[in-house]
């Protein structure tokens, strides 16, 4: 068990005949003992690099990372109590399950010589129990995983997910400091990646293991972290627990990045009026927004401030009843599709040239038709806005609750 | 703007590519039409010659020769054909007898005459000679005016050289002796050899001169013509009446014998230590280091005259006769202007035979230097003669020719290579003792006389019905596949689609019906037939297995071939893999630069065939080749010198040479190991980094199993090619010394194109098969112990 420190890490290589290319910029980042920490972003922004440069299969370019209290810039892979699981397995296809599960171990054997056991029978006797405990450990991996039985098979013989369980009980039989996941599950059918994705924090629970994983997926990542670091571009946008990330979004593209179906984005203006309300003016809707909520930096009475209003799917939903609905709550525009799903159903709308997602109960959307035109009541409760030059998130600090 | 380029050049590409088979059709097509249109009625004659060691000048020669005989013929017209050197020549005089369409007048060295007369390629003369004694014409041959040896050359009636009809008209010959380096001889403190010499003085000739420093006595190469001319200057020789009666064994041969082993393995300075076809005497006399070369004929002249003089650091040197044991002989060498048997227009090749022989002819190619005109007239004139020119000592040339003798040899062409090779292994290697060498002689003649194959009774190969199973065969094949491919529920389009490809790809398949399973099939009918391959196949007899029996039980030469091979692939294959492996680990490494050192390393695969042997041939010559040159100092403080690798240590050295310069070709190899290491996934070396394994702990449980399919591949490709030896054992050594390096598809090569057995040899090509195929059994039976195939897709 151990922390992980990762101050002002970056990674540049050498790109072209000019300069250089940066692929992690200066990233902090402090893992506690413990705590199941999940990299996510899209392909190419550094999430898989800072993992890497955590396990020394990366050189780091600037920063330290540290495990424990040591700094292991310059440590041997093998040296810093890591595990890494990938994401095609890795797995040794010529060994069979035991022997890649204790190819590690084999490795680190104090009492490895053959020919010393024939004349030292203290060593001999060191060298059997040894390797009894490489066998009980490997077992006992196994049991964890439930792959006892598959211990004697080659890893073409096994399915993908039973690869997957060989691949993490590599890991977990060397009882690593720090457990490091690269994309495990994306080589899986969702089904079984669903599947393994719960065993996988049931296992975080039981070992109570550093972990850090890295997923492109940000439903795996909110479903299995205690924290999640979104990146991009090599930057660390937001560093929260899933809650956080998902309520309070820093910015326009933790917000778009984090959720399915991705949260709609309005561009408009905001504007304070004489009375006080803050009314969001687009293309296709007008809404008053309560005031308080969010941080517009001295916006005067009067004045347009260009943002872009979010507004999650699941806060669109059908109006009942005309007569109940006010109007600077509403936006209303033609069916474009209705994408059902049992208990709850997607209704894709197009207000105005924008397209906006709204996710609703299966009975609420009964009355509405493709095609047609359908309201929508907008809570604007849980609307966010977003500076429209910065992306950033216009919200008010986090205020602790019932102060 | 781009767009446009790139159509107009692929524009202009089609109109290159249109043009350029315009151009290839229309050629074609105006060389025919200009032929048809021409009307030459003149009867055409085809010659064809050689000019290895007369080169260019040679070729000239005789093209002018035959310009002037169609001058003088406007009837006749001569087309020439020169495929080079001697070996070319009888390889494509092969062919085109065997396709029955021979050139009608051609060049044949006397000792293939026995063999030519025995498969009935060539016709008597005697009955022209006659025919123009009576006619009277112009320019009748006199044979009276030819050197009486000369002649006799090519006379064989079908048992013994020297009798019967004549088979061709000597053009030039030589007689032998040695040439010696008047400057070593003048340091030496030595007279001149005189006009009777004799071996003690040879030899003591040759003693002196090796006490200088660094210099060696004589070159005595043993080549079976020159063993036979020196056992004859004892009055001896290897047979007596006939070739039935051997006299190897006679005491006063077995002593001559041993004293030129002794001279050789005995003495140190005296003797070279014998050199294989890698380095014939004459370059090593060139060196200026060698007392005496030979015993040769005239040939070594025209490279000899450029030598340098003294003044311009080279030196000066002459001619003497064999030198005389017991009795004075010599013997001739010669080369005839034949006609073939088959010839078309046998009158019209006698009028281009008798003008080719003509003195004034002879003289012209006598201006060469390269030999002696058989017409005493022409050899006595200057043109031969001729002082200005070394050597001074043209006379002893022919003073020899006046007691020279043929050295005749057997129908079958195989005693002359067998007596050298078994006779080799005293006189040059060393490895047996003169009275074994001589009785595996004898032995492996025997046998070869009471093979079932001389004597079995045989019938005429029945190629009737084997036509005829074999159109049945093929009927069989071609309906079977119809059917199976009919019975697949095919959607009409999907017919279709088959149809068109399999018409796309008929070209292929009537190419490869035509030149490959047809040959295959052939060779297959002929494993079981003894054909000489130089006469039509009807003339193939049926024999059975009486190929295959003789290969396993009688012929210790074919074993021997089978061990070379076999010592060959030991080494050639692990070796070529380990070295191939580590050098595509090496281009394997992220280097700047790394493409121009992979491209370095298979440079060599590039280069390859008969250029790169040849220089091969330099680096492992055993007197200053590159190889020993850097050796030697190496070896001198242990007390050893490097091995003559294709001298005395070839029984333990030759095949390994071979070993070595195969390592030149492993860029293939190496390109395949890289392309699989580049597949080998970076998170197998990434994992077991983490895992704790070091570099070579990665290399045996990461890069080997992962390279498995790749290395099985490669063993299995390596084990297919060192059966495949030949071209670099066919120019290095030709086999020498003694079958040391005579590999099997060399063997087999020498049995179908030199022995004329192309049943033999087709037999052996088939037991060739059957070995490979067991070995590569074998590999692939124990390969699933060892490779492990899932490894890319993991």
């Amino acid at each position: 068990m151990a922390t992980v420190h990762l101050r002002a890490v970056s990674k540049s290589y050498a790109s072209g005949a000019s300069g250089t290319t940066r692929a992690v910029e200066s990233v902090d980042l402090a893992i506690a003992d413990g705590e199941f920490v999940v990299l996510v972003g899209p392909s190419g922004c550094g999430k898989s690099t800072t993992l890497r440069m955590i396990a020394g299969l990366e050189d780091v370019s600037g920063g330290t990372i540290s495990i424990g209290e040591c700094v292991v810039n310059d440590v041997a892979p093998k040296d810093r109590d890591i595990a890494m699981v990938f994401q095609n397995y890795a797995l040794y296809p010529h060994l069979n399950v035991r022997q890649n599960l204790s190819f590690g171990l084999e490795r680190r054997r104090a009492f490895k010589s053959c020919w010393r056991g024939l004349f030292d029978s203290a060593y001999r006797s060191k060298r059997a129990g040894e390797r009894a405990a490489i066998t009980a450990r490997v077992e006992a991996a196994a049991r964890t995983l439930g792959i006892e039985q598959l211990l004697h098979r080659q890893p073409r013989e096994l399915s993908g997910g039973q690869r997957q369980r060989v691949a993490v009980g590599r890991a977990l039989v060397r009882d690593p400091a720090v457990f490091l996941f690269d994309e495990p599950l994306s080589n899986l059918d969702a089904l079984l990646r669903t599947e393994m994705r719960t065993e996988l924090r049931i296992l975080h629970r039981r070992l109570r293991a550093t972990m850090v994983y890295v997923t492109h997926d940000q439903e795996e990542a909110m479903s299995l972290a205690d924290r999640i670091v979104v990146m991009k571009d090599g930057v660390v946008q937001q560093v929260g627990s899933p809650a956080e990330i998902y309520g309070r979004p820093s910015n326009r593209f933790v917000a778009g990045f984090i959720g399915t179906p991705p949260m709609n984005m309005i561009d408009g203006t905001i504007t304070l009026d004489a009375d006080s309300t803050l009314t969001f003016r687009s293309a296709c809707c007008t809404l008053t927004l309560p005031p308080g909520r969010f941080d517009l930096d001295g916006l005067s009475r009067g004045h347009e401030r260009p943002v872009t209003l979010g507004i999650r799917p699941e806060r669109l939903s059908p109006a009942v009843g005309e007569s109940n609905v006010s109007a600077h709550a509403n936006v209303t525009g033609r069916v474009v599709a209705v994408e059902r799903y049992g208990a709850s159903a997607d209704v894709v709308l197009s207000a105005s040239g924008i397209r906006l997602i709204a996710r609703a109960s299966q009975e609420c959307t009964t009355q509405i038709r493709e095609g047609e035109n359908a309201t929508m009541t907008v809570d604007v409760n849980a609307a966010h806005l977003f500076d429209s030059h910065t992306g950033c998130a216009l919200a008010r600090a986090i205020r602790a609750p019932n102060r | 703007m781009i767009r446009l380029t790139a159509q107009w050049l692929r524009r202009l590409l089609w109109m290159a590519t249109g043009a350029i088979v315009l151009w290839a059709f229309a050629t074609v097509a105006v060389r025919e039409l200009r032929a048809l249109l021409s009307r030459d009625t003149r009867t055409e004659l085809v010659v064809m010659h050689w000019s290895g060691e007369g080169g260019q000048e040679e070729d000239q020669i005789v093209e002018d020769a035959l310009r002037t005989f169609e001058r003088d013929h406007p009837t006749l017209r001569v087309r020439r054909i020169n495929p080079g050197d001697a070996g070319s020549f009888y390889t494509k005089l092969q062919t085109m007898m065997a396709s029955g369409d021979p050139p009608d007048v051609f060049y044949v060295g006397s000792e293939r005459i026995p063999a030519f007369v025995s498969l009935g390629l060539l016709a008597p003369l005697d009955d022209a000679l006659a025919e123009d004694a009576r006619a009277k014409v112009a320019d009748q041959i006199e044979l009276d005016g030819f050197y009486r040896a000369t002649v006799e050359a090519f006379q064989f009636d079908g048992n013994a050289t020297g009798r019967g009809p004549l088979y061709g008209i000597p053009k030039d010959f030589t007689t032998v002796g040695f040439y010696w380096n008047k400057d070593l001889f003048a340091r030496a403190g030595l007279a001149p050899p005189s006009a009777d010499w004799t071996w003690d003085e040879f030899i003591a000739d040759a003693r002196a001169i090796g006490k200088l420093p660094g210099c060696t006595g004589a070159e005595f190469v043993t080549w079976p013509a020159m063993v036979r001319a020196y056992l004859m200057s004892e009055g001896v020789d290897v047979k007596g009446e006939s070739f039935d009666d051997l006299r190897t064994s006679d005491p006063r041969v077995v002593a001559a014998l041993d004293r030129l082993r002794s001279w050789r393995h005995d003495e140190s300075g005296a003797l070279t230590s014998g050199k294989s076809k890698i380095a014939t005497g004459s370059s090593v006399f060139l060196g200026g280091k060698v007392g005496l070369a030979g015993p040769f004929g005239r040939w070594v002249v025209p490279s000899y005259r450029k030598i340098p003089s003294a003044a311009d650091g080279g030196f000066s040197w002459d001619f003497a006769a064999l030198p005389r044991g017991s009795a004075q002989s010599n013997i001739v060498l010669t080369v005839s202007w034949s006609i073939s048997r088959q010839s078309k227009h046998p009158r019209e090749a006698w009028q281009l035979v008798r003008f080719l022989s003509g003195e004034k002819n002879q003289r012209a190619l006598a201006t060469l230097g390269l030999a002696i005109p058989t017409i005493r007239a022409a050899a006595q004139s200057t043109a031969f003669d001729d002082p200005a020119q070394e050597p001074a000592n043209d006379r002893a040339f022919l003073d020899a020719a006046e007691r020279a003798r043929v050295v005749d040899w057997p129908s079958d062409p195989q005693f002359e290579s067998l007596l050298g090779s078994r006779l080799d292994q005293a006189l040059k290697t060393g490895d047996l003792s003169l009275t074994e060498a001589i009785a595996n002689f004898e032995r492996d003649w025997k046998a070869q006389r009471e093979s079932p194959l001389q004597n079995g009774a045989t019938s005429a190969m029945p190629w009737t019905p084997l036509a005829w199973i074999g159109v049945a065969l093929v009927v069989v094949v071609a309906s079977l596949a119809f059917v199976r491919l009919r019975r697949g529920n095919l959607s009409l389009a999907h017919r279709r689609e088959e149809r068109i490809g399999f018409l796309l790809a008929s070209p292929w398949i009537v190419g490869f019906a035509l030149f490959m399973l047809f040959p295959i099939a052939m060779s297959l009918a002929l494993a079981f037939a003894r054909w000489k391959g130089v006469s039509p196949l009807n003339e193939a007899d049926f024999v059975g297995i009486a190929n295959f029996e003789q290969l396993l039980t009688l012929d210790h030469r074919f074993r021997a071939s089978l061990s070379v091979t076999a010592y060959y692939a030991l080494l050639a294959v692990p070796f070529g893999q380990v070295l191939a492996l580590l050098a595509a680990l090496l281009m394997n490494a992220k280097v700047r630069g790394i493409h121009l050192f992979r491209a370095a390393w298979y440079l060599p695969s590039v280069l390859a065939g008969v250029g790169v042997a040849v220089l091969w041939r330099w680096i492992f010559d055993s007197d200053g080749g590159l190889l020993n040159s850097a050796l030697a100092p190496l070896l001198a403080p242990i007390g050893l010198a490097p091995p003559e690798w294709f001298g005395r240590d070839a029984s333990l050295f030759g095949a390994p040479a071979f070993a070595l310069m195969s390592l030149w070709f492993m860029g293939g190899t190496m390109i395949v190991f890289l392309a699989g290491l580049q597949q080998i996934p970076v998170e197998l070396y990434e994992a077991s980094a983490i895992d704790g394994a070091s570099k070579r702990r990665q290399f045996w449980s990461v890069t080997l199993p992962m390279l498995s399919p790749i290395i099985l591949f490669n063993v299995i490709m390596a084990i297919i090619a060192s059966f495949q030896v030949f071209t670099q054992a066919f120019v290095m050594t030709g086999g020498e010394p003694g079958d040391l390096t005579r590999f099997y598809v060399l063997y087999l090569y020498n049995q179908g194109f030199e022995y004329y057995e192309m049943g033999y040899a087709s037999a052996m090509a088939w037991l060739l098969l059957l070995i490979v195929l067991s070995l590569t059994v074998v590999v692939m039976r124990t390969s699933n112990r060892w490779v492990h195939t899932d490894g890319a897709k993991a």
